[in-house]
């Protein structure tokens, strides 16, 4: 399928995507606003599925392999982190599964599509319809105000602006900043302007948020706030959330942890806490 | 991405670098005013030298000279007579051909006398005639009417003192229009001298005078001469000379004069400006000596080519100059832009929408440029004509206008130029910020 599927509209395409995956599970089709209440039968439609992933680095004469040889999947409405100590090639898989950096050799199939045989046009207009990404740091644009940068990508679709406002305040309101919509980045606290990222990465309703230590600029309590925020709003909306950290406390919060040493998966753990203890 | 909002977002990367943005935009203004200014110079010279050319002639007509009538030996078949006229008007692009038939007139108006030619010429040169007072000679009319030049009273002198206008610079007190005067044709013989006799012809138009700054009558081509139908003149000159030779007319062999009228000129008519060249050529081809106007602008028209394109290349290095800096603004600010770029990638701007983005920014300095550079260029041109045109003036002749000149087109032309050099010196870097890599924008500094 690979560019049509990119080209059409999003709704259509993700119910597209998710006929072709998973035909016979039909309750997840109906409707990702139930996955809450259907959790358990959700959880078994992967939404992303990587296979025998290497990344090698040629760096001189030696060859540096930061991811070597990686299987997994991750299910709808899940929200997952990649933890690992620093080069242990976290951040690069989670580069390759957004579709940054093009992987040396194996498979990633995101909602039925071969990521890794996308060119650079495709890929742009993937994460354009598909992808929610929330940046270590949080990369707003300095010359627009909350408001204007929650609607931005909004534009790339071509989106009319009153239609785009209108969206924008409703995640900057979901974020808790209705009184912040006019305020500058530079007027604003570090974990302001992470909701005010978050508020971003939601507003084109993605299927996959991807986050690079959302959390890594902020101290400890906005951290937990943050944290809080952005696992509660994905629940609500059954999207899938796949953090990058390097911090085991944080990654705990998750529902599946992933750890990775020198480019491999070496264990994969259930999170241990509940809804509630947050 | 939608056009209004590129357009937006390039305008507000711009104002954020309002220095910037103003330096690279004053270099666009210098290009395009010098440009501007430089070849509404060039176009003023050359509408001045067209007036100038047209103000001594008409550009589609072509002046033909045959001197076989004075010439003793010529053959009679080399005269240039009616059917030779009419020959001439067969040609293509030959719209009309007017014989000329000159006679020598005395006049006397009171305590003056003075001398001129009478112009017997056919309609389309009396058409041609401006007139400052009166009407057109009716060629139905049953003596001969005159259209009089502004100048021909210059020509009178007191015939007791002897002097006229040329020696003592006064204007002899002579209204050719409103009172009459008398007219005296050549006599053809010694012997006859005593029995000459006054005419007297209606005037029924003067040559437009026009006055120069200071007031002075500007001469024209019609301004010392007398004017009237050819056919009305022929009449007259049978009338009065009957079956003796008309003085002026060449005779034949035994003192006898022919029985049809000899033209030393004719004037030739042609459709269009274009055509006189290839049309003159024909006519020298025939025998005979032809002169246009067109002949001389053609040749001055080249030479003012070359001036227009040294002005023009003057203009158009500052404006190169203006592009390079435009390139470098462009390349400084993909420089600090980088991560900023590499996040509207992660967003999902398309490649498209990220070049365009940055083609507009550079086509916006060039349209700035282009627009202030054009009021710029106006004021320079007001100013270049109110100082530096006065002094060109008297050779331009046509008044009002100034030696810088710009045409509705030529500002239309210069903002349009100047948006393309923009984005030409902006399509480098544009290219470049669309191949930047997304991963610029995970990179933590």
């Amino acid at each position: 399928m690979g560019e049509q599927a990119a080209d059409r509209e999003p709704v259509a395409d993700k119910e597209t995507a998710a006929e072709k995956e998973q035909a016979a599970d039909q309750e997840s089709v109906a409707g990702k606003e139930q996955t809450t209440d259907k959790e358990q039968t959700a959880r078994k439609v992967p939404v992303i599925r990587v296979k025998d992933l290497y990344k090698v680095y040629r760096m001189g004469d030696e060859r540096v392999y930061a991811l070597n040889g990686v299987d997994f999947e991750i299910f709808r409405g899940e929200f997952c982190a990649i933890t690992g100590p620093s080069g242990s090639g976290k951040s690069t898989l989670l580069n390759m599964l957004a579709g940054l950096e093009p992987p040396s050799k194996g498979e990633i199939v995101i909602a039925g599509k071969h990521i890794e045989k996308l060119n650079e046009k495709q890929l742009v207009s993937f994460r354009r319809e598909r992808v929610g990404f929330i940046f270590q740091s949080y990369n707003l644009i300095a010359t627009m105000n909350a408001l204007e940068n929650v609607a931005l990508p909004l534009s790339f679709r071509g989106m009319g602006r009153s239609e785009r406002i209108r969206r924008a305040k409703h995640f900057l309101k979901l974020v808790g900043l209705e009184r912040f919509m006019k305020h500058m980045p530079s007027q604003m606290s570090g974990g302001q302007q992470q909701r005010v990222g978050i508020a971003r990465a939601l507003a084109v309703d993605p299927q996959i948020i991807f986050a690079d230590e959302p959390t890594g600029n902020l101290d400890s309590k906005t951290t937990l706030e943050v944290l809080k925020l952005m696992r509660q709003i994905v629940r609500k909306q059954g999207q899938t959330l796949v953090m990058v950290t390097h911090d085991n406390n944080l990654a705990s919060y998750a529902d599946r942890i992933f750890k990775i040493i020198d480019g491999k998966i070496v264990s994969i753990e259930e999170g241990k806490r509940d809804d509630e203890e947050i | 991405m939608r056009f209004s909002d590129l357009l937006i977002m390039s305008v507000n990367n711009l104002r954020r670098r309002k220095l910037r943005t103003v330096l690279t935009v004053l270099g666009v203004v210098i290009g395009t005013a010098s440009i501007v200014v430089m070849i509404s110079l060039g176009i003023g010279l050359q509408e001045m030298t067209v007036a100038q050319y047209a103000s001594s002639g008409s550009l589609t007509r072509i002046e033909i000279y045959n001197d076989a009538m004075w010439n003793s030996d010529a053959k009679e078949e080399s005269f240039l007579e009616d059917t030779k006229i009419a020959q001439l008007e067969r040609l293509p692009h030959v719209t009309a051909v007017s014989p000329i038939l000159q006679v020598y007139v005395q006049m006397r108006q009171g305590a003056y006398s003075g001398s001129s030619e009478i112009m017997g010429v056919s309609r389309e040169v009396l058409d041609e005639i401006k007139l400052g007072e009166g009407r057109l000679p009716d060629p139905n009319a049953n003596t001969m009417e005159l259209v009089v030049g502004n100048m021909v009273s210059r020509n009178f002198y007191n015939s007791k003192s002897g002097r006229g206008y040329w020696e003592t610079g006064e204007m002899p007190d002579v209204d050719l229009y409103n009172r009459q005067f008398f007219m005296i044709f050549q006599s053809n013989g010694p012997s006859e001298e005593q029995t000459e006799k006054k005419y007297i012809f209606p005037v029924c138009g003067m040559v437009e005078s026009k006055t120069d700054e200071n007031g002075n009558p500007v001469y024209n081509e019609y301004s010392y001469g007398i004017y009237t139908d050819i056919e009305l003149l022929k009449e007259q000159l049978k009338r009065i000379y009957r079956k003796n030779p008309i003085p002026g007319q060449p005779t034949n062999k035994k003192g006898k004069p022919y029985n049809y009228f000899i033209y030393s000129q004719a004037y030739v008519y042609v459709d269009d400006m274009e055509n006189v060249v290839s049309v003159q050529k024909e006519i020298t081809d025939m025998g005979y000596q032809a002169y246009s106007n067109m002949q001389w602008l053609e040749q001055a028209q080249e030479q003012l080519d070359m001036i227009q394109a040294v002005l023009g290349g003057i203009g158009a290095v500052s404006l190169f100059v203006a592009a390079i800096g435009i390139a470098n603004t462009m390349m400084m600010s993909i420089y600090e832009r980088t991560k900023e770029i590499g996040v509207l990638k992660v967003l999902g701007c398309a490649l498209g929408d990220i070049r365009s983005m940055f083609l507009m920014e550079a086509g916006f300095i060039g349209f700035l440029g282009g627009v202030i550079g054009l009021c710029l260029s106006y004021a320079v041109s007001a100013l270049v004509n109110r100082f530096l045109g006065a002094g060109l003036m008297g050779m331009g002749g046509a008044a009002g206008a100034g030696i810088s000149r710009i045409p509705a087109s030529l500002s239309v032309l210069a903002v349009v130029f100047a948006i393309m050099i923009g984005m030409l010196a902006g399509l480098f870097p544009a290219l470049r910020a669309m191949k930047l890599s997304p991963l610029a924008a995970i990179r933590n500094e």
